[in-house]
């Protein structure tokens, strides 16, 4: 009896504590997208005001972050430096790709991070502050719904793990 | 040429390709031309080459390599490092430089606006020059440049493709170094175009000696003020003056008590009497030396030293 007691109690706990993972995940994204936002920011004033290349823009703002998100814009200015051969937009493709994994974006968020970089670059600055515009708006909107649905969410990802952890142990027991 | 590989990717793959197959001596070198539909050029020894697919150099335009749209428009995302819009001022005037000093010239469809020309777009000519540091260039020409242990002022005349640039480098790095008994000087460059010191990311690739000062991609005029203002140089040195912004700035440097050296395009002193800017200058006899460079002989070929009155002093 003690044993499907204690078989119960784990499984209830486990279930739990798989709920406030997924909830802690829903906040991680949040903030993802918020040090996105920070380092999009950063890449434009290096663009705008000093008039940075890409590749030296991409690795300030590479430097004064960290995590995934920085690893992944020193890798894009690190191969810029290489110059192997292949245009922008195709480099920031594949290093989107291969960072894929680590980011916490839905397929909708890498798809904008991926039309982000197909005019970045491209034209004059105007161009440049137009596209970061309209990508910091993309950004601001993904932000805003994270935001609002935060406290929402977390309490529905940890109540659904508990209660699907008391379901189970009384469908076991 | 240290930075060969380097420079070669600049180009699209193709070319690069082609240009890595050729057995090219980089430092001898002057120019590598593309044009849309038209042969891959290469000028060396003062000689133009068609250079085919397989990176021969040849006399026969039907072997030639032809260049296409695409493989311009993707040296251009190269050589601007895939931001073109870092480079909207130079590509305004018409060219840029890239690492290295190499000066790329453009041309294509100007953009105009209210306030000149905006931009350059279908860019379909480029004429890559490349530049070449030449140590000990000037060696016989800097005992002429000093007159009781003080530097004069110096006028560098030559036609487009002679040295000039080159020749006032290896001027800078000896006054900056000093020369025999002269002892070295503070020398301040104003590096409007890059291919003086070649700066990337502020520090200079070119040798131009221990106590040099480079403002690098500031006009001339501004550049020459701020640089006696702030960097008490000994020496300023400009290449390619011309405007009258420059010829200004030329005589608050040398009203200052400074040294000039500069350089400024010509055939002759004679020809530079017809330059309006110039031309009071000369008459007043504020220069104390010109140099006349050509290419008789050979690229930087010594015409002439003069001095004030046009005397002959060598050549």
């Amino acid at each position: 009896m003690w044993m499907k007691a204690v078989g119960s109690l784990l499984v209830t706990f486990s279930c739990g504590a798989l709920g406030a993972w997924k909830a802690g995940q829903w906040k991680e994204h949040r903030k993802m997208l918020e040090q996105l936002r920070k380092m999009i920011l950063l890449l434009k004033g290096e663009i705008l005001y000093a008039h940075s290349p890409l590749e030296e823009a991409l690795e300030q703002a590479g430097r004064k972050s960290e995590g995934v998100l920085a690893s992944f814009f020193i890798q894009v200015a690190s191969r810029i430096q290489d110059r192997e051969g292949e245009v922008f937009f195709e480099l920031w493709k594949e290093e989107i790709q291969n960072h894929k994994r680590n980011f916490l974006f839905t397929e909708k968020e890498c798809a904008e991070l991926k039309a982000f970089g197909e005019h970045l670059g491209y034209l004059d600055l105007d161009m440049q502050e137009r596209t970061i515009a309209l990508y910091l708006e993309q950004l601001d909107l993904s932000i805003d719904y994270y935001r609002s649905h935060e406290q929402e969410q977390t309490k529905l990802f940890t109540s659904l793990g508990v209660m699907g952890g008391l379901f189970l142990s009384i469908i076991l027991c | 040429m240290e930075n060969k590989d380097e420079l070669i990717k600049i180009f699209s793959r193709k070319i690069r390709e082609i240009l890595a197959n050729a057995s090219l001596n980089f430092d001898k070198v002057q120019e590598i031309r593309l044009r849309v539909q038209a042969p891959l050029l290469l000028v060396m020894d003062n000689r133009e080459y068609y250079v085919t697919e397989n990176g021969r150099l040849s006399s026969q335009r039907k072997e030639a390599y032809v260049v296409s749209q695409e493989e311009l428009k993707e040296t251009m995302e190269h050589i601007s490092r895939h931001s073109l819009y870092a480079f909207e001022e130079e590509v305004k005037q018409g060219f840029l430089t890239i690492q290295g000093g190499h000066r790329i010239g453009l041309a294509g469809k100007a953009i105009l606006d209210e306030r000149g020309i905006r931009t350059i777009k279908y860019i379909s000519f480029l004429n890559i020059r490349l530049a070449h540091q030449i140590i000990g260039c000037a060696d016989r020409i800097m005992p002429y440049l000093y007159e009781n242990k003080e530097v004069l002022h110096t006028l560098i005349i030559s036609p487009p493709r002679c040295g000039k640039t080159t020749l006032l480098r290896d001027v800078i790095r000896q006054l900056s170094n000093g020369v025999g008994s002269q002892k070295g000087v503070n020398v301040g460059v104003v590096d409007e175009r890059s291919e003086i010191g070649a700066c990337f990311h502020g520090a200079p690739q070119n040798d131009l000696g221990i106590r040099t000062d480079i403002l690098d991609c500031c006009p001339k005029a501004k550049g020459m003020m701020m640089m006696i203002r702030t960097m008490s140089p000994r020496v300023i040195a400009v290449d390619e003056v011309g405007s009258r912004e420059d010829l200004d700035a030329m005589e608050y440097v040398m009203n200052c008590g400074c040294k000039l050296v500069a350089t400024v395009h010509g055939n002759s002193v004679e020809d530079m009497l017809q330059k309006p800017v110039l031309q009071r200058l000369i008459q007043e006899k504020r220069f104390e030396r010109y140099i006349l460079l050509d290419n008789q002989k050979e690229i930087g070929h010594l015409g002439g030293i003069f001095d004030s009155r046009g005397t002959c002093l060598c050549g």
